[in-house]
């Protein structure tokens, strides 16, 4: 079999969907600190921290184009010490999925399906990924290209519609608490780019890995960008009091919209999108843990951890949290803050701490 | 004497032995046996041998006639129906009168084949000593000419078959474009094709498939456009298939898909233009004999939605037409399964009064709404193979008893509400629009998935569906072409002509993943601009 591959262009697609479904619903910056109004300056706050990052983990990927995460953490860090590093990084893609799928199960049974098993939902969510990372990352690429159509043109909508309500007057005062819960704001949204870290999975297989530095950060851009849309729309319409109330400020902003006699209720576009944008994660989640599975494990072939990665999986979101309070306070800036944190700046520090080293001992025998 | 009377009711008994040996055989023992089976230095022992082993047949016609100065015995055999009588009055008259007149020109005594093919003069003319070569060909409806005192027999080419005319086809209508259509003969096929792309770089190339019906198998490409890997794929997923009969170019389309699965990987029709269309994209045409349905591959899924009109047509109402189309597919896929969707889990998202209105006509329906549009469906599905079944002169009868007749009585009846025979039929109406047979089929079996979906679990169950199906035609290649390019994978330069079709002057290239040679297929700028007109 050739090495599946994907094109830069489905890697971004996927980056940004990604980026966009973690964030889109609960609007963090919204909803976890009490920033108000200036929860927009908080996402220009969140693009400057995430870019940093995003470069900072892409530069890595970038210095072993052919190697995946978990292959270069053994390279850098030794074997042991790689190996549970690794292992960290497994779990970390595996509580992701796991908190946002239970976001988006919470959403479909407070909304729309009250009566539904959450069982019901996480399988119908997690089937569809098993069998798109089942069939290879090449037909995740592609469905990216299609759904990555889909969630830009409902988005657009989204926003066409919702801008004849807009109230400007919702944004002022500006700054008018000082910058203390702008950066509390933002702390949610930074921590969540730890998703970033699936790109040192997928990197390897697209078409020309050394770009994937331009990739990633263009993509995180755009996908904040739309963000800080979506904030400001959601503060001038429905009021910043309001949107830090409710559990799903986007939802509720749609159900604002009333077009004509006719079109109402349209939340349910965004629902759909929302769950498409959802499903690419949970695949690429999928993809990357199993990869990763494999390589830790020493498998040739990753399809055959699939299954029962995705019962896990199921498992852990039906029974990981018990209601959805329990996974709001868990996004709570002082609890996911550090946590967060931790996985961003340990693996960091440690990886590039250990690549110095290595080429400075290069160098040494080199001159030697 | 006694003796020898002996002697000969032991040969006879020995040719008895033979026969009844003969009859006992199967098929494929039998073939060996005739495959071994050479011709005889005895002329009236091949002529046995060979109406033995086509059992005297009805359509078996030998005309024994004495040729030459010699006068030597000669047996002249063909089936009847399947060739040229005038070829063979040619042939008989050649072998009595030019043969004799040669002889004594040239003073030849001897027959010899070479003489004969001189004679003969025919456009295609072999020798062969195996008997199985030539029942073979007489099968195919050559002529073939035994004579005494000659090892190898004479072939001569004089098939004919009845064909029937050119006519339009019934199945594929478009209001403009050309009106012929294939028929059931392999050359004639072959003929329209070349009558659109006169250059020699079209080529034909020609494959026998099935071990009993020999079914003459063309495979049409462009030479020089066409990738050569796909004709080397194609040509080793012809040669593994095995096969003793193929009686449609279905069963060829079945053997060479390359998995199973709901969605046509291979587009079939019997209109020479589309073939043409394809061919000019870099694609393989198979055209099968006995059937006017000529196979096109690789195939994407939008190539499926798309009507020849879309390309007659100008620009702006094909592609509008084309993208009502889509819609229509969508509908005729979802709209079942929508509605049961939102009256069942979502009443909420319809207006308040069209909701009112709904419900009300509902009232007293003593199913579930799942099972009415199951039931309906169902009913429309049976009235569907029941029009196309019927004797065409009852068929229209029956559509129109079945659709009003049962509609009306169903909804007086009290068993199905007015809204819901409006979605079945708008349902069943969008269907049509599909303009490939085998595609409107799959939406058919999908719209009961999604019914179902929809019912079970709501808008959830329809997400449900179509991320799977989504995952589905993103993982289907058909001949190594991703099947649902270019939309995934996402391929700019190709949404040219997709739900769309763009203006002439933009579709420069072909498609790209396809033809991977001579993209451009015209310069830029082909747009006419009017001459300046002036002041006024």
């Amino acid at each position: 079999m050739s090495q599946e591959q994907i094109a830069n262009r489905q890697l971004w697609f996927i980056l940004f969907i990604m980026r966009m479904s973690a964030v889109l619903a609960f609007l963090p910056v919204l909803t976890t600190a009490d920033a108000l109004q200036d929860a927009w300056i908080s996402v220009l706050v969140v693009l400057v921290g995430s870019e940093i990052i995003v470069l900072l983990v892409a530069m890595l990927c970038a210095k072993f184009p052919e190697l995946t995460l978990i292959e270069y953490s053994q390279v850098l860090l030794g074997n042991w010490l790689g190996k549970i590093l690794g292992l960290a990084f497994l779990a970390l893609f595996l509580q992701l999925s796991v908190v946002e799928l239970r976001l988006y199960g919470e959403l479909l049974m407070t909304g729309f399906l009250p009566q539904t098993p959450l069982l019901f939902i996480a399988v119908g969510m997690v089937l569809p990924a098993t069998i798109c990372v089942q069939q290879g990352v090449e037909v995740l690429g592609r469905v990216a290209d299609l759904l990555f159509i889909v969630f830009v043109i409902a988005i657009l909508i989204a926003l066409f519609l919702t801008g004849t309500e807009i109230e400007l007057t919702n944004l002022q005062p500006v700054l008018a608490r000082g910058w203390g819960p702008v950066l509390r704001g933002a702390v949610v949204p930074i921590v969540f780019i730890v998703q970033i870290w699936v790109l040192g999975m997928l990197a390897p297989v697209t078409a020309e890995p050394e770009k994937s530095i331009q990739v990633a950060l263009t993509s995180i851009a755009a996908s904040l960008f739309t963000l800080l849309l979506i904030v400001l729309t959601t503060i001038a319409v429905l009021s910043p009091q309001e949107g830090a109330r409710v559990n799903f400020p986007f939802m509720v902003l749609m159900r604002a919209v009333r077009v004509s006699k006719f079109i109402e209720r349209i939340e349910i576009l965004v629902i759909f999108s929302w769950g498409f944008g959802v499903f690419i994660s949970l695949s690429t989640f999928l993809y990357a843990g199993a990869k990763g599975m494999a390589q830790w494990l020493g498998l040739e072939d990753y399809r055959s951890i699939i299954w029962p990665m995705a019962v896990l999986w199921v498992f852990l979101t039906v029974h990981g949290f018990d209601s959805i309070f329990e996974v709001y306070s868990f996004l709570k800036p002082s609890i996911v803050g550090p946590y967060g944190a931790a996985y961003l700046l340990g693996p960091l520090v440690l990886l590039w701490s250990a690549y110095g080293v290595r080429t400075i001992v290069n160098k040494v025998r080199k001159e030697n | 004497m006694e003796i020898i009377e002996f002697l000969k009711s032991l040969i006879g008994k020995q040719q008895e032995d033979e026969v009844y040996q003969l009859e006992d055989l199967d098929l494929s023992e039998r073939e060996e046996y005739v495959n071994q089976m050479k011709m005889e230095a005895d002329f009236q022992k091949n002529i046995d041998h060979i109406k033995g082993l086509l059992g005297s047949s009805l359509d078996l016609s030998i005309r024994e006639t004495k040729i030459g100065v010699t006068k030597t015995e000669c047996a002249i055999f063909f089936m009847d129906g399947v060739t040229d009588e005038q070829a063979i009055e040619e042939i008989l008259e050649k072998l009595q009168i030019n043969l004799l007149e040669i002889q004594q020109l040239t003073v030849e005594g001897s027959l010899s084949l070479d003489l004969i093919d001189r004679v003969l003069n025919n456009k295609d003319l072999s020798f062969t000593d195996q008997i199985a070569e030539i029942l073979k060909q007489l099968a195919l409806g050559s002529t073939i000419i035994v004579v005494t005192g000659l090892k190898e027999a004479i072939i001569c080419d004089t098939t004919k078959f009845e064909t029937r005319d050119i006519q339009e086809p019934e199945a594929e209508i478009t209001l403009r474009g050309s009106r012929d259509g294939f028929v059931e003969t392999l050359s004639t096929n072959v003929a329209l094709l070349r009558h659109r792309i006169r250059v020699p770089h079209l080529w034909i190339e020609n494959n026998e498939l099935g071990s009993l019906s020999k079914t003459k198998v063309a495979l049409a490409y462009i030479k020089g456009l066409v990738n050569e890997e796909l004709i080397t794929e194609v040509k080793s997923r012809l040669e593994e298939m095995d096969t003793d009969a193929v009686l449609e170019s279905g069963y060829i389309e079945e053997s060479i898909m390359d998995e199973m699965t709901i969605f046509p990987l291979v587009k079939r029709t019997e209109r020479p233009d589309i073939v043409v269309s394809y061919l000019l994209e870099g694609k393989v045409a198979i055209l099968t004999e006995g059937t006017p349905f000529c196979l096109l591959l690789p195939v994407d899924f939008h190539a499926l939605l798309q009507a020849p009109d879309d390309y007659y047509e100008i620009f702006p109402v094909g592609s509008l037409i084309r993208a009502l189309r889509y819609f229509a597919y969508f509908i005729s896929v979802l709209l079942p399964g929508f509605y049961v969707a939102i009256l069942n889990y979502h009443p909420e998202l319809i207006p308040v009064e069209l909701l009112m209105r709904v419900t009300s006509t509902r009232d007293g329906i003593p199913f579930p709404l799942t099972v009415e549009a199951l039931l309906m469906e169902v009913i429309f599905e049976i009235l569907r193979e029941a029009g196309l079944r019927l004797p065409q002169a009852i068929g229209p009868a029956i559509s129109i008893v079945g659709a009003l007749i049962l509609g009306e009585a169903a909804i007086g009846a009290g068993l199905a509400s007015p809204p819901m025979v409006v979605v079945v039929a708008l349902t069943a109406i969008s269907s049509f629009t599909t303009p490939d047979f085998s595609f409107s089929i799959t939406a058919r079996i999908l719209r009961f998935v999604f019914l179902i979906l929809g019912g079970a679990s709501g808008l959830f169950g329809l997400q449900f569906g179509i991320l799977i199906t989504i995952v589905h035609l993103a993982a289907l290649r058909s001949f190594g072409q991703p099947y649902f390019k270019p939309f995934a994978p996402l391929i700019w330069q190709d949404l040219k002509d997709s739900i769309v079709r763009l203006p002439r002057w933009f579709n420069q290239t072909r498609p790209q993943t396809t033809a991977k040679r001579e993209l451009q297929r015209k310069e830029k700028g082909q747009q006419s601009q009017p001459p300046n007109r002036g002041g006024n």
